[in-house]
């Protein structure tokens, strides 16, 4: 593993309206390293990685990708991501699962410039990495959801990325395929040396893959290697699940009582 | 037929028709796939509003009054999108309301510039219901020229549109420029809607790019082949619609929008016979 640092996040927070979802994180991610993000759900996790991804703006801190400051960073195409939900794209969309691996290559490609046969190639490769060859001409419509998240995962690796960053990707995946991926991950990450960020709830299936965790509610719970992790787990596993308890309870409380929460003039108008 | 090569005046139409026939289809795969069909209506409105304004500075200052009142439209339109996107900003859970918002009160606008410049006539029938007859041999050539660059941009833009209008989130993430494509996109929508109403009329125009577009759909088993197939089924519709209201002398962008009705309807039809689902 090298020194090179892939990511480096310092005391970032941010917040949704008033609501602190991150607080203070400092995260730093080197080369070749296989991260394993966890946390309870809305501990924020996907708002971490969409922070690194750009998608939105941490108001404190500051985040370098690739040793460059994210907000003059324009290597996007060295990125690659798997959004968690991956519903999100219109399933009308009469598009081929070939052309929306395609769309992987965008970035990279820059304006006006047009696949050539090796990218094509490249899609049919990143296809039969995820086992979906045979289904390449087929609408994306067409498909099951775990079958879409494997061509939404297909997407993400064509374009060779050396970060990628997968939220829950394999919500839907069938045990098998599961599997397979996990142990795709481990050779891209051992054997190309590309770096992984893995946001999971398969806390006891992702430990044999990664080499490093994160545990994530607001703050930052831990950060390390695995071997610490494993010797930490339970206590750490009470601490963060036990904060889960009162971040609920806060939220809950918010909502009634508070008028100047972001959904309340909504709430308002309705009778009862 | 042999009156579309005699007469000067119904060559540029058949041609500029021609193009159109492609162009609105087109162009409106992406505005249905982006579910912006309403988006495109709005703007053919703001297009009357702009005609509407160039009538009245005619009367006001008749030198203006040579001028080609859908030029001022297309002003308009590229106008009225930057401001329905502003609204749309701020209406981000609601966003139909922003283009109710901006078709109304393009509308109600367009109407009182209508009444002082007088121009309840037989000019506006043709801005609104389309006309053979509209189109100059200047016009042609702006036209000719629009269109060229309208498709040169797509083809150009291609990638980014189809990412974008497919999965938003992802294509930003990829370092796709979301605010400056959008902007762009509007901009061409506009710009094809002014260019086509010249034919079927502010009225229809959002059909010429949609009804052939959800016809395509029906059949179209990839993206590529949803924009052949949009763009066969709209030009084919242009071209019979065309001489059809010539023989029958009835309005050409009705005729027009009538058989694209009449298109959509068989391809319902017929893939529901071949057991196709909702799409
Ligand atoms: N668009 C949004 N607007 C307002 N608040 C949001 C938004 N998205 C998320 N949140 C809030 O931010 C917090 C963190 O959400 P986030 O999606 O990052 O959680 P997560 O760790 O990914 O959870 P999960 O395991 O369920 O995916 C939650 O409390 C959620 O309510
Ligand atoms: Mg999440």
């Amino acid at each position: 593993m090298s020194t090179e640092e892939i990511v480096a996040m310092d005391h970032v927070s941010f917040k949704y309206g008033r609501q602190n979802v991150l607080d203070d994180i400092s995260l730093h991610v080197k080369k070749g390293s296989f991260l394993g993000l966890v946390g309870p759900n809305g501990s924020g996790k996907s708002t971490l990685i969409k922070l690194l991804l750009g998608l939105h703006k941490q108001q404190d801190g500051t985040i370098q990708l690739f040793g460059e400051d994210h907000r003059r960073f324009r290597g996007w195409s060295r990125v690659g991501f798997v959004s968690q939900k991956a519903a999100s794209f219109n399933s009308g969309f009469p598009a081929t699962v070939k052309e929306v691996v395609s769309m992987g290559l965008y970035g990279k490609k820059g304006l006006f410039r047009f696949l050539t046969k090796k990218d094509r190639q490249r899609v049919e490769e990143a296809l039969e990495k995820v086992g979906m060859r045979e289904y390449k001409n087929k609408t994306i419509g067409q498909l099951s959801g775990g079958q879409q998240q494997r061509v939404f995962i297909a997407r993400a690796l064509v374009s060779d990325p050396e970060l990628l960053i997968l939220d829950e990707p394999t919500v839907g995946v069938d045990a098998e395929s599961v599997q397979n991926f996990y142990t795709l991950l481990k050779e891209l990450n051992e054997q190309q040396g590309m770096t992984l960020i893995l946001v999971t709830h398969d806390i006891g299936a992702m430990s044999s893959y990664v080499t490093d965790v994160a545990c994530l509610n607001k703050c930052l719970h831990y950060h390390g290697g695995i071997v610490d992790y494993e010797e930490n787990r339970e206590e750490l596993m009470n601490r963060m699940y036990g904060h889960e308890v009162n971040v609920i309870e806060h939220n809950h409380d918010h909502h009634h009582h508070s008028h100047d929460h972001d959904h309340d003039d909504l709430h308002g108008g309705r009778p009862g | 037929m042999s009156a579309f090569w005699t007469y000067e005046f119904l060559r540029y139409s058949l041609f500029t028709s021609m193009m159109i026939g492609v162009l609105a289809p087109v162009m409106g795969v992406f505005v249905v796939v982006r579910r912006m069909s309403l988006m495109a209506d709005a703007l053919s409105h703001i297009t009357l509003t702009g005609i509407a304004f160039s009538l009245l500075i005619g009367r006001w200052h008749p030198p203006a009054a040579a001028w080609n009142p859908v030029y001022m439209g297309m002003v308009f339109a590229v106008g009225g999108s930057v401001l329905i996107d502003r609204l749309r900003r701020i209406f981000m859970h609601y966003k139909e309301a922003a283009i109710t918002i901006i078709l109304s009160g393009a509308i109600g606008v367009g109407v009182v510039f209508i009444s002082l410049a007088d121009g309840f006539n037989t000019d506006l029938f043709s801005y609104l219901f389309g006309s053979v007859s509209a189109v100059s041999r200047t016009d042609f050539f702006i036209i000719l020229i629009l269109s060229s660059v309208v498709l040169l941009l797509l083809v150009l833009f291609y990638k980014e549109l189809f990412f974008l209008s497919f999965d938003e989130e992802q294509a930003v993430a990829s370092g796709i420029p979301r605010q400056r494509i959008h902007a762009l996109f509007i901009v061409m929508t506009a710009l094809v809607i002014g260019l086509s109403m010249q034919i079927v009329g502010i009225l229809l125009v959002s059909a010429l790019m949609t009804l052939p577009v959800a016809a395509a759909m029906r059949f179209a088993g990839s993206f590529k082949q949803l924009f052949i197939y949009a763009a066969v089924i709209g030009e084919v519709c242009v071209l019979t619609g065309l001489f059809a209201a010539f023989y029958l002398d009835t309005a050409p962008g009705g005729t027009i929008v009538l058989l694209n009705t009449l298109v959509l309807v068989l391809s319902i039809a017929v893939s529901k016979a071949a057991g196709k689902e909702a799409v």
